[in-house]
């Protein structure tokens, strides 16, 4: 029985030992390549972490300080190798091949993480990075709050539908006094606004500009304007004023002009993306409760 | 014209500057490593057992990452600057730039074909993938080089003239058709392309670079055995052909050197602007007109520029990169300037 006892602690001694060797340490400086993963790791507690970030890094500002490794498909070896990086995290954009090869066998650890726009990948990607800082738990809750809060805004929208239709909805990208770019039926703008209960109007892909005829013929409910010059709320007035076109659309005659932090379009499902999304959803349906950020909770 | 400068004292001098344009080359980059290291990597290379702190860290920078992309950048810069030589001759005009033939173009097509619709043809064999975008530009620039070249033939005799017009309308017509890719392209593809357009010699590997060696080797040692024959085109065509030399093959082996080298370039680095035009014409003024000494000299120069604008893009910005042909438009157009008012005054 003793001896039983002494064996089963062997044993387990044996297991944990064997556990803590399989641990490879935790890697301490950290480049990321992708704004909506440098955002989560920020969200997640590890910015201290962060030695080095891509140029589409934007958000939260404190990451423009960060020396800047350039753009997430034009990564340079040597460049980044200077900061003495552990882990370099990037999305599957993350390029060219030969220059991950080359950091690879330098012994930067490398992890491509999936960035589609969709809870399985987010899950998957939030779970990795929790690992890697060594709090998995709370990257656990982290991922379960988000999809709670996902799902209690498709359930405000279910019940907002039931008094009033989907609006018809245009997001333009670009600079609003000059021809703005429409989003297309691929894109993640597409995505942000049937996710906020919006109707997308447009059936061309990517992002393409539209006449002015076009425009009336679609004549939008709701537009929507991601202009990253653009700081606060939108001047309609002003706005009119330069697009003539627009006046004679709907949104125009009823004020239903929105702005939106451009950002917000790359990267798939970033920790800001239920906070934008209560906001244009409140601004779809303005009759119904506005859904805020404390309430979803 | 009397060459401000003699051939020899030309020659030790470019030499000089390309020595020190590879070494500066080899031991400058982002990670700076102490001069000694350098050294003792470099040894090790070269198979010597050395054994040190930090020694391993430092071969593979050099060996795996500033090595190969400074041989890139030797044969992108000589057979650039070779090419330019070579289309000066052929149209005898200072100005003619390799881009005149529809290389360019043709490679830019080429490129955007692969940069749009890549990735659509999914079904591509593992090995063969990574090397489509270099295929494919490189196939481009021969094809519309040929197209070129067919327009200018007629009853056996090639119009350099009739050659020239093809060009301008073969390259706007690549143009509008990239254009179409661009409208096409989404917005992931599209900095791809706005990248490739401004060249760049990272993430080169020996693997990608061997096909451009052997193709810069040729066409350096070709050129210049047409040294004399290009010296008597100066005088123009039919005075070539008086004095025995064999115009005709002459201009095929012209078209088709450019377009063998500039394409290899182009789909090794991606579109380089300017060393092709501002090199051959630099060293002419320095040198004279004589191709037996402006074909090398030129090819030493290019190689010499270039690895400094490397060096400059590598550094300026790092740890990111800036495309190169920025930094050779940066200072060709500048210098060019300077030259054209300097010959005038």
């Amino acid at each position: 029985m003793r001896l039983d006892l002494r064996l089963a602690s062997f044993c387990a001694a044996l297991l944990f030992s064997h556990a803590a060797l399989a641990d490879e340490p935790l890697p301490q400086r950290w480049v990321s390549a992708g704004g909506s993963l440098s955002e989560w790791v920020v969200a997640l507690g590890g910015e201290d972490r962060l030695i080095g970030v891509d140029t589409t890094s934007q958000h939260p500002a404190s990451l423009r300080a960060l020396p800047s490794i350039g753009y997430q498909r034009q990564l340079a070896a040597e460049g980044i190798l200077s900061l003495r990086p552990d882990l370099l995290l990037g999305s599957e954009e993350m390029g060219p091949p030969p220059v991950l090869e080359q950091l690879r066998s330098a012994g930067v650890r490398i992890e491509v993480l999936p960035s589609k726009p969709d809870l399985a990948s987010l899950e998957r990607s939030l779970r990795r990075m929790g690992e890697l800082l060594g709090t998995p738990e709370s990257a656990s809750r982290v991922f379960a709050d988000y999809r709670q809060r996902l799902e209690r805004q498709r359930q405000w929208i279910a019940d907002a539908q039931r008094s009033q239709k989907a609006p018809g909805v245009l997001l333009m990208l670009g600079h609003a006094d000059s021809a703005p770019l429409a989003a297309g039926k691929d894109t993640a703008a597409a995505w942000l606004i049937e996710q906020a209960g919006g109707r997308n109007l447009t059936d061309h892909d990517g992002y393409k500009a539209l006449s002015a005829e076009t425009l009336m013929v679609l004549d939008p409910e709701v537009v929507i304007y991601a202009d990253r010059t653009q700081k606060g709320a939108i001047d309609p007035q002003a706005l009119l004023k330069r697009n003539p076109a627009l006046a004679a659309t709907r949104a125009a005659r009823d004020g239903r002009l929105l702005a939106l932090d451009p950002t917000l379009l790359v990267g798939g499902l970033g920790p800001r993306v239920p906070d934008g999304l209560a906001v244009l959803s409140a601004a779809f349906y303005p009759s119904a409760q506005a859904l805020t950020a404390e309430a979803a909770r | 014209m009397n060459p401000a400068v003699h051939a020899r004292p030309l020659f030790i001098a470019l030499g000089l500057l390309l020595l020190l344009a590879l070494w500066l080359s080899l031991a400058l980059g982002p990670v700076s490593l102490p001069l000694q290291e350098t050294l003792q990597a470099a040894l090790r290379l070269l198979g010597l057992p050395l054994s040190g702190a930090g020694l391993e860290q430092a071969e593979l920078i050099l060996g795996q990452i500033r090595l190969p992309r400074t041989l890139l950048g030797l044969a992108v810069g000589a057979v650039l600057a070779l090419s330019g030589v070579a289309m000066q001759g052929l149209f005898r005009n200072p100005l003619a730039d390799p881009g005149l033939i529809g290389v360019s173009s043709g490679a830019a097509l080429g490129a955007a074909l692969a940069i749009v619709f890549g990735a659509r043809l999914g079904g591509l064999p593992e090995a063969f993938a990574p090397y489509l975008l270099s295929a494919c530009a490189f196939a481009g620039g021969l094809g519309v080089t040929t197209l070129v070249y067919r327009f200018g033939r007629r009853n056996g005799q090639t119009s350099v003239a009739t050659m020239l017009l093809a060009g301008i309308a073969l390259t706007a017509l690549s143009g509008a058709a990239i254009g179409l890719f661009t409208y096409l392209a989404d917005d992931t593809t599209l900095r791809t392309l706005t990248f490739w357009n401004l060249g760049s010699l990272n993430g080169a590997s020996y693997a990608r670079l061997w096909p451009l060696l052997i193709v810069t080797i040729a066409v350096a040692l070709w050129l210049p055995r047409r040294a004399k024959a290009l010296n008597a085109l100066l005088l123009g065509e039919s005075e070539a052909r008086h004095l025995g030399f064999a115009v005709e093959r002459l201009k095929r082996e012209l078209v088709f050197c450019t377009a063998l080298g500039v394409g290899a370039a182009v789909a090794a680095a991606g579109m380089i602007g300017f060393i092709g035009l501002v090199v051959p014409h630099l060293v002419r003024l320095l040198a004279g007109p004589d191709h037996r000494v402006l074909l090398p000299a030129s090819a030493l120069a290019g190689a010499s520029l270039l690895l400094l604008a490397d060096l400059v893009a590598r550094l300026v910005m790092a740890p990111a990169e800036l495309p190169i042909g920025i930094i050779t438009a940066l200072i060709g157009a500048p210098f060019f300037l300077y030259l054209l008012m300097r010959g005038r005054s």
